[in-house]
């Protein structure tokens, strides 16, 4: 049985299923909760918490829904000495995570030239579902950019070094080995660079509609009525093409560390162990290949401002990966400690003065982005102390699924979605018609609700609210 | 070879179930499934020929291998397969031939990107002489 703690606190007791090393917490509130009761969610947090060396509490956040082994939404960090890595704890799109782009335009300057733009990035930045990207980088190539990440684009003339600040791990997880990515995944990636790919990710040009805390907006480079871009993309082929490499290594290494799990989805193997170890150098390779994706989509977003509005200095003003397992430190019952915390569909979100931060975020804490389904608002939050003390410093990703694909798609054809989206004011280009109506916004939970929760609870602060203008999916 | 298969549903992603007179049969038919939803086999001429080869340690973990394989060809090689033939199939290893042409943004038209074959609720069962397979895939 769950148990209400407050608001936005329900707690899933060790008691609730054999095996459970710890408690889980689910943040939600009365409606959430609702949903997210529908699906396998809850079975999800409790499995999660049967797995060895875990600290602290098996965490979903409020846009929570039913993944494969870990929910989506779900945060586990396991002692570094006696816990364990699971590939499927991060996930397939590994490093998949968004980007937010400060423009010096504002909405009413802009407006008239929107389609133009849209159509613009539409053609400069690949999309959508068996599309190659504009480079095609060797092999060898392909290492330099799995070892350098972010830092490779801008070596390339795909940004500049002030861009590097602000990104979550400065754009280059340390220690990633491109010797441990396999041919396959290096075959699936190659002809990936610089692509957004399709389903869920989009560019969206958004306008910053209302601001919360002044202050901290201001320190991030925002303000009223400006126009900033979203962009949603991750690894591609080649993270996926490393999860399912090294699942497949890890249900074969259990046995050797005697480890059993009661999701074959949840398959893990000791930190420690070289098979762990493997697992987090090649992560962290295919994280960095995200991040110089991100940065390449960035790089031609600029070139299409320049091309349509004259200028194209479009700021990060951060950049966060939802998928990925970190080294960090944080306190538990009162001492310090080494853990390796799991992100899957979960936000890092640092307070004020946390280490981890560039120099000039230092006095106000990390961005944090939330994307909203389509056509509905996207948020701008703050890391919190309360997050680190309560989840590992973590927030919710985004508005979370509440729907199938399949229904989706019985409930709205694409035209019907894009005269929705037209009579909102909103230009949609879509590679895909079915892709379109399977993204329609209420597929998702109520982005809004899911931001109230983690304000509430304190885990995040709200700094400001965007509304999209146009979008671009795959 | 019969197409035999149903999409099932996941709160944000898709599964199947084949079906199949034998666990090859069963196999081929997943097979046609996952490459049917990535994009329209009407659009894919079986001209090449290319060689699988997958082992596993039980036949559950065989049928992630074999379609992740299939997905890999797809995706990692351009080469999209519409025929399945399995030659050889035991609870451990599998070998198979596969039919399809080289993927030309021109020609085919795909409909869905397929991240990953996952585990979650993943089954293989025989049931009076009837082969059913279980997969869910990563959107």
């Amino acid at each position: 049985m769950l148990k209400k703690l407050d608001n936005y606190r329900h707690l899933i007791p060790k008691s609730y299923k054999q095996g459970m090393r710890i408690d889980g917490m689910i943040y939600a509130d009365d409606e959430l909760i609702k949903q997210i009761e529908k699906d396998l969610t809850k079975e999800q947090v409790a499995n999660v918490a049967t797995l060895p060396g875990l600290v602290g509490r098996s965490l979903a956040m409020p846009d929570a829904h039913q993944g494969y082994g870990f929910c989506i939404g779900g945060v586990a960090a396991a002692d570094v000495d006696e816990g364990i890595v699971s590939a499927g704890g991060v996930g397939f799109d590994i490093n998949c995570g968004v980007r937010l782009l400060s423009t010096p335009f504002e909405v009413d300057g802009i407006r008239a030239k929107l389609e133009q733009l849209i159509n613009q990035l539409f053609r400069d930045i690949p999309c959508g579902t068996g599309r190659k990207g504009l480079l095609e980088v060797t092999k060898s190539e392909l290492d330099k950019v799995l070892i350098n990440g972010a830092q490779w684009a801008i070596t390339n003339n795909y940004g500049d070094d002030k861009d590097i600040a602000r990104i979550e791990e400065y754009g280059k997880i340390p220690d990633a080995d491109p010797s441990l990515v396999s041919r396959r995944a290096k075959d699936r990636g190659q002809h990936q660079l610089g692509t957004l790919g399709s389903g869920n990710h989009f560019l969206e040009i958004q306008v910053v509609d209302e601001i919360y805390e002044p202050e901290v907006a201001s320190k991030f480079g925002l303000h009223h009525n400006q126009i900033v871009v979203l962009i949603h993309s991750g690894s591609r082929g080649l993270g996926h093409q490393v999860c399912t490499d090294y699942l497949d290594m890890m249900q074969n290494g259990m046995k050797k560390y005697g480890i059993s799990v009661v999701d074959r989805q949840l398959a893990c193997v000791p930190i420690k162990s070289v098979e762990g170890q493997n697992y987090l150098k090649a992560m962290a390779a295919s994280a960095n290949f995200a991040f110089a994706n991100r940065q390449m989509i960035t790089h031609w977003t600029r070139e299409a401002f320049k091309r349509i509005l004259g200028r194209g200095d479009l700021k990060i003003v951060y950049d966060v990966c939802h998928n990925i397992a970190k080294y960090e430190n944080h306190d538990v019952d009162g001492s310090q400690k080494r853990l390796l915390v799991h992100r899957k569909g979960a936000t890092r979100a640092f307070p004020k003065n946390h280490p981890a931060l560039p120099d000039d975020l230092r006095d106000v804490g990390q961005p944090v982005l939330i994307p909203g389904s389509m056509g509905t608002c996207s948020y701008v939050l703050v890391g919190t102390d309360k997050a680190m003390k309560e989840t590992f410093g973590s927030s919710c990703h985004g508005a979370g699924r509440a729907m199938s694909r399949t229904q989706a798609k019985k409930e709205t054809s694409a035209d019907q979605l894009l005269n929705e989206m037209k009579s909102k004011g909103i230009y949609v280009r879509g590679e895909s018609r079915s892709g379109l109506t399977e993204e329609k916004p209420d597929a998702y939970k109520d982005v809004s609700r899911v931001v109230e929760v983690v304000h509430g609870a304190g885990i995040a602060r709200k700094v400001a609210k965007m509304l999209p203008l146009a979008v671009m999916k795959g | 070879m019969q197409k035999d298969y149903s999409i099932l549903e996941h709160p944000s992603d898709l599964g199947i179930e084949a079906q199949g007179s034998s666990l090859i049969e069963a196999f081929q038919n997943a097979a046609t499934a996952l490459m049917s939803i990535i994009l329209d086999l009407k659009t894919v001429t079986a001209t090449e020929c290319r060689h699988i080869t997958v082992s596993a340690i039980d036949e559950e973990q065989l049928l992630v291998k074999w379609l992740s394989e299939i997905l890999y060809v797809y995706d990692g090689q351009r080469f999209a397969c519409s025929e399945f033939n399995i030659a050889e199939l035991d609870r451990t290893h599998l070998e198979a031939s596969v039919r399809g042409e080289m993927f030309l943004e021109t020609k085919h038209r795909p409909k869905l990107d397929v991240k990953a074959v996952t585990y979650h609720q993943l089954s293989v069962k025989e049931n009076d002489n009837k082969w059913i397979v279980r997969v869910f895939f990563d959107i």
